[in-house]
Parts: structure tokens; C-alpha cells; sequence
């Protein structure tokens, strides 16, 4: 599947492509990448990208690269994501360095919670967040995420299940 | 960019897709695929799918699901293939469990070298063959590859670089 483009007020999400692969390899490059199995070197990062690419041929959906619709810059990777082994899809993010603080990660996140309910008709979805990453569970906590259960991750350790508010109650 | 699906005498290569993945799980999961940075568990095998078909966005190409045109079986993971910091665009052919010995890999080789000569216009291709590998440099002495020099990658470890003839003589 030929992933759509979504608008939000200042983002773009588009279907990740090549020109996305400098400022991947610069976030898997740094210690912020550490909480989604970084840092890593650029050859692990193009193959990292190659395979959000990969994911929306195997499961019809996918992370979108996000983008600001102004300059075109790379701001984050967020949306639905369920590689094998994970216990339900989920909705992920990830910030590219510099772009922190700015609400790019739940404008993205609230627009693919929305299309994956819209279009998708999931019922339900979560986010696994590592037990240690603060910014990313203040994140599930304003999008009204309830944390429910956990998940031991083979390659990304202890992650807690954070519920997001069903269809109908957004 | 959508795969093409190449037909060869026995062989039908196709679009990889996810009932590929069974077959891939099983290669990756044995010693066979220690050539091809394995042992890996079933999600990393999931993992390196999704890679081979996001490939193809990053690239424009990229390697086919080769199955057999008599049953739908897969037998092998084999075309360009050419990720960051590789050396050059390469032809790599994995043979999945079981199919082994029958001429297969060459057979797609072939095919996938022709296909990367008249439809991307390659005018030069090389394979890269682990050190100790010797199915696989069989297959590269089969396909009139000629031996050129070692290379070393980080998950790979050190690797054969074996070139193939030209476009003019493969034909």
C-alpha cells in the first residue's frame, strides 16, 4: 500500500523515502536513540528506515515520516507500527534531534491515532513506551493514554503498554 | 517502485511479501544464514523483510522472492542489492532451507543480472561472498565471475568481492 499524506497545522506526514535517511542516521547516530534499540551506526539506520518503508507493504500501514510543511525538514517518525513479536499494534513516535519540546510529537501521533480509527477501523491502540523515557510518557498521558500492563521487548527490554481512549470516546 | 515479476525456466521471481516470511524465518533461524549476519530470532527475520522491501523505495530495486513456478515454494532471496556504505551494487542470492544444490541460485542470478543490465542499465555488477562460503562461490564461479579483492563490513565480516562479466558478454 502507497502510503496517503495527512496535514496537520504545521505538519506534513508522508511515506518515508530516501531523502529522510540524513536525519534518521543523525538521531540513531545519538543517545537519544537509545530507548528505540540506538544508537546505531548509518549502515543499521538505512536499514532501519528501509524497513518503516518495508512495514507498510507487509501490514498496509506504517510510520509516516513527519515533516514540517514549511521548510520540509524531517521532525519525527510517528504512527502505526506492529513488527512481528509485538503483542498488538501500536502507535509510535520518534523526535529527530532538535525538534524536542515543541508539541511535533502529539500534533503527528493525535492525526495517525485519527487515521488509523478513520481509515484503518482499529478498535483500539497503544503505545510502548520504555519504563525510563519520561518525555515520551507525558506524551501518552496528554493524548489521555492509561497505562495498562507491560510488555518485555526480546530487543528493547521492560515496556509499559499505555491504553489510548477507543474510537468513540474521542 | 513496484517489482516486476522475471520468469526463468523454473523460476518465477516476484514482489516480496509477507507470505514470505515463514520460509525467510526458517533460513534465518538456522546456521546456514551465518554467511548473511544470522542466526536471527523470528522478529529480526520479520525485520530484514521489511528491510528487503523498503529497498526497493530507497532504491528503486532490490532483491525477489524467488519461487518455484511448478508450486509457489520460495527457494531463495536473490537481486541488486545495494544498502548504505556498500561498496557497489551487487547481486546477492540467498537459497532458502531445503532448495540447496539444484541450480537455483545461478538460475536467478542470471536472470536478475540481465534485468539489472537492460532494465537499470548496470554496466557492472559484483557479488560479495563470505569468506568460507563455498556454495556460494560456486555459484559466482558458475555465473563467469572472476575473484577481485577482500572487503570488510561490520556485520558481515570479511567478504569476497567477485565481478561479474559485462553486460556485453553476460548476454
Amino acid at each position: 500500500m502507497t502510503p496517503p499524506t495527512l496535514h496537520t497545522e504545521r505538519l506534513t506526514l508522508t511515506a518515508p523515502s530516501a531523502r529522510h535517511f540524513a536525519p534518521l542516521a543523525e538521531f540513531y547516530a545519538s543517545e537519544r536513540s537509545s530507548f528505540v534499540g540506538g544508537p546505531l551506526t548509518a549502515d543499521r539506520a538505512w536499514r532501519a528506515l528501509a524497513m518503516e518503508a518495508g512495514h507498510w507493504s507487509l501490514r498496509g500501514y506504517g510510520r509516516f515520516a513527519v515533516e514540517l510543511t514549511e521548510t520540509g525538514e524531517l521532525v519525527g517518525v510517528v504512527g502505526p507500527w506492529f513488527p512481528e513479536g509485538n503483542p498488538e499494534p501500536e502507535i509510535g513516535w520518534d523526535l529527530m534531534n532538535g525538534y524536542e519540546g515543541k508539541g511535533y510529537a502529539a500534533e503527528a501521533a493525535i492525526e495517525a491515532r485519527r487515521w488509523v480509527y478513520e481509515e484503518l477501523g482499529w478498535q483500539t491502540a497503544m503505545s510502548l513506551v520504555d519504563r525510563d523515557n519520561i518525555a515520551s510518557a507525558k506524551l501518552s498521558e496528554s493524548m489521555g493514554c492509561k497505562k495498562d500492563g507491560q510488555f518485555h521487548s526480546p530487543s528493547f527490554g521492560a515496556l509499559d503498554i499505555w491504553r489510548h481512549p477507543g474510537p468513540e470516546a474521542l | 517502485m513496484t517489482p516486476p515479476t522475471l520468469h526463468t525456466e523454473r523460476l518465477t521471481l516476484t514482489a516480496l511479501n509477507e507470505r514470505h516470511f515463514e520460509p525467510m524465518a526458517a533460513f534465518y533461524a538456522d546456521d546456514r544464514s551465518s554467511f548473511v549476519g544470522g542466526p536471527l530470532t523470528a522478529e529480526r527475520a520479520w525485520r530484514v523483510l521489511a528491510g528487503e522491501i523498503g529497498h526497493w523505495t530507497l532504491r528503486g530495486y532490490g532483491r525477489f522472492a524467488v519461487e518455484l513456478t511448478a508450486t509457489g515454494e520460495m527457494v531463495g532471496l536473490i537481486g541488486p542489492w545495494n544498502p548504505h556504505a556498500w561498496p557497489e551494487p551487487e547481486i546477492g542470492w540467498d537459497l532458502m532451507n531445503g532448495h540447496e544444490g539444484k541450480g537455483y541460485a545461478t538460475e536467478a542470478a542470471k536472470a536478475t543480472r540481465d534485468w539489472a543490465y537492460s532494465a537499470l542499465g548496470w554496466t557492472t555488477v559484483i557479488s560479495l561472498v563470505a569468506e568460507g562460503n563455498h556454495g556460494s562461490r560456486k555459484v559466482a564461479e558458475r555465473l563467469g565471475c572472476t575473484l577481485e579483492r577482500p572487503y570488510t563490513h561490520e556485520i558481515y565480516g570479511t567478504m569476497n568481492i567477485w565481478r561479474h562479466p559485462g553486460p556485453e558478454v553476460a548476454s
